[in-house]
């Protein structure tokens, strides 16, 4: 769906990219996490073919971004951090925006509506950032474009509306459907995201699915100050030390992924040998 | 072909612009109304009470140009912004399909739309005026006086127009489209400040232009002059003077020399630089639109 091959970015002088390859499928929630400035936001930017890479290839369900053409574009919708919406009644909006996309459904967009307890007869003026983010997001998936990318999704939104985004959210993914999710609060997605690709130095740091990481890594509460010092990462914490270790009896443990973001950004080496095995 | 141009989908958008734009699109057109009547308001008490047909003139294509210009140097203003550029390169049309649309509002909506701001205001105007100026008449007036109304004047007549010259009111128009086409390039090519930025561009380039004919073309020229157009060049005799000291140049009807290219380079050059200049500045619009990054 999306294949990303030697990209190089760079923004004037400050390279961002320097040989990113990355490929992305259909039917998974992807998290892209990494530090700021690493490149996740310009990531998205030229998936959705809003920046052009200076080197590499960007193909997506078959098209070259940067062509923005409208067959890509359709199949493709963007909610970024900082987004604008004109100031117009909501079914205003809607009845202008919609026919832009073949596959839009009014009763998907009423039902995601609803369920982020949008009154439907309100307009985008008089709607907080965390509204209107909603609006958009229910636009985004009632538009059922193949290719969804969020950038900070979450930023905005209230402890009610983040519970309410990852329930919208795990009912509208399908086999057809890829979404892409950037942020920092990893917190509001542990339970959402599939696949973890981690960024740095606009590079792939790590790049696994859940399943993959339950798999080969526990997570889990220690007191034995033996088994922390093995620890692949360690984290004091008031219930204990939260650590990290290869999962080497099978066992299940809850995926940490704030936990797992920091041991790998820390300890990137220790974590990536486990999943070579 | 639908990938690049879709009758259905520029329609849509044609309708998307219209519904995000429409409340400012009034005012502006209110406030263009209230402009013009202030205007004409003050010409007329300057001026006896008069509204000419040269004063009528003068102000519709003096409104068009700014009024024109400046709503011009708006049209791609969201590209200039991170949050309401991503919003328009993301819609689901061809970079084609945006500049027509909004060339579709700049050019033909915004000059129908002027004008006809610009025929009520002179239309009420011109009736109060003359309303005034007949109490005045028969109040002053002597036998056999006859009164003369005033008339609405037809900006678009052609005074000076001839066998082989269409009347200065077409070239107006031409450069008015050409201004325009400037500003709007400006609006996609400039982030921020693009009005301001675009004059300072075309001084700076009208300034290079004067440079270059009379500094660098007109000294490599002969002593002459063009002759009617810029396709002929007379060259003027060149003979010693009586003490052989220096040269003296004068034109002399017998043995000046008509340097002229052939009629139909002429003719074609004269085409280009008339109607030319305003799609090319429009093509490089699409062009900076396609390459557009946010």
């Amino acid at each position: 769906m999306i294949d990303i091959q030697n990209l190089h970015f760079a923004y004037r002088k400050k390279p961002v990219f320097t040989g990113l390859s990355l490929q992305l499928q259909p039917g998974h929630i992807y998290g892209l996490l990494g530090k700021n400035g690493t490149g996740k936001s310009t990531l998205l930017r030229n998936i959705a073919g809003l920046l052009f890479p200076d080197k590499g290839k960007i193909e997506v369900l078959g098209f070259t971004p940067g062509k923005r053409q409208p067959a890509f574009l359709q199949e493709i919708f963007m909610v970024p951090e900082e987004f604008y919406l004109p100031d117009l009644p909501l079914w205003h909006l809607v009845a202008h925006h919609a026919p832009f996309y073949p596959k839009f459904n009014k009763a998907q967009f009423e039902q995601y509506i609803a369920a982020f307890d949008i009154p439907a007869g309100s307009t985008m003026q008089n709607m907080s950032y965390g509204q209107k983010k909603k609006v958009l997001i229910s636009f985004g998936l009632a538009s059922n474009a193949s290719m969804l990318l969020m950038d900070e999704p979450t930023n905005g939104l209230d402890i009610m509306s983040k519970s309410q985004f990852r329930k919208v959210m795990a009912g509208a993914l399908n086999e057809n459907k890829c979404i892409v999710i950037s942020t920092h609060q990893v917190k509001d997605l542990e339970n959402l995201i599939d696949r973890i690709t981690i960024i740095d130095e606009g590079k792939i740091l790590f790049d696994q699915t859940t399943d993959t990481i339950s798999r080969k890594l526990a997570f889990h509460i220690s007191f034995d100050s033996e088994e922390v010092k093995q620890a692949l990462y360690n984290e004091s914490s008031l219930r204990g030390t939260a650590i990290i270790t290869p999962n080497t009896d099978g066992e299940e443990s809850k995926l940490d992924l704030e936990l797992l973001y920091k041991a790998i950004v820390l300890n990137g080496a220790a974590v990536t040998a486990v999943f070579k095995d | 072909m639908t990938q690049l141009l879709d009758a259905r989908r520029w329609w849509l958008l044609v309708g998307k612009h219209w519904s995000e734009n429409r409340k400012k699109y009034s005012l502006s057109l209110t406030a263009i109304a209230g402009l013009l009547l202030v205007w004409l308001v003050f010409r007329m008490t300057t001026e006896s009470d008069k509204l000419s047909g040269e004063l009528q003139v003068t102000t519709f294509y003096s409104g068009l140009f700014i009024a024109g210009c400046l709503y011009a140097s708006t049209l791609f203003a969201d590209l200039g912004s991170k949050t309401r550029g991503l919003n328009y390169l993301t819609v689901p049309a061809s970079s084609l399909e945006k500049l027509l649309c909004n060339l579709f509002f700049g050019v033909v909506v915004f000059f129908v739309c002027y004008t006809a701001i610009f025929y009520i205001a002179d239309v009420m105007m011109i009736k109060i005026s003359n309303a005034v100026m007949y109490n005045r008449w028969q109040k002053s007036h002597v036998v056999g006086d006859v009164f003369h109304p005033q008339e609405i004047f037809n900006v678009f007549s052609t005074p000076g127009r001839h066998d082989n010259h269409p009347g200065y009111v077409f070239y107006l128009i031409l450069l008015y489209a050409v201004v325009q086409a400037a500003f709007i390039y400006g609006s996609v090519f400039f982030a921020k400040f693009s009005f301001i930025k675009t004059i300072i561009a075309l001084l700076l380039i009208g300034l290079c232009m004067a440079f270059v004919i009379n500094k660098v073309i007109a000294p490599i020229l002969p002593p002459g002059h063009y002759q009617h157009s810029i396709t002929s060049f007379e060259v003027y005799t060149v003979k010693k003077t009586a003490s052989g000291d220096g040269v003296m140049i004068y034109s002399d009807a017998t043995n000046d020399k008509l340097v002229s290219i052939p009629e139909w380079i002429g003719d074609l050059l004269l085409f280009l630089l008339k109607y030319a200049f305003a799609p090319l500045l429009w093509l490089a619009t699409y062009y900076r639109l396609k390459e557009k990054e946010i």
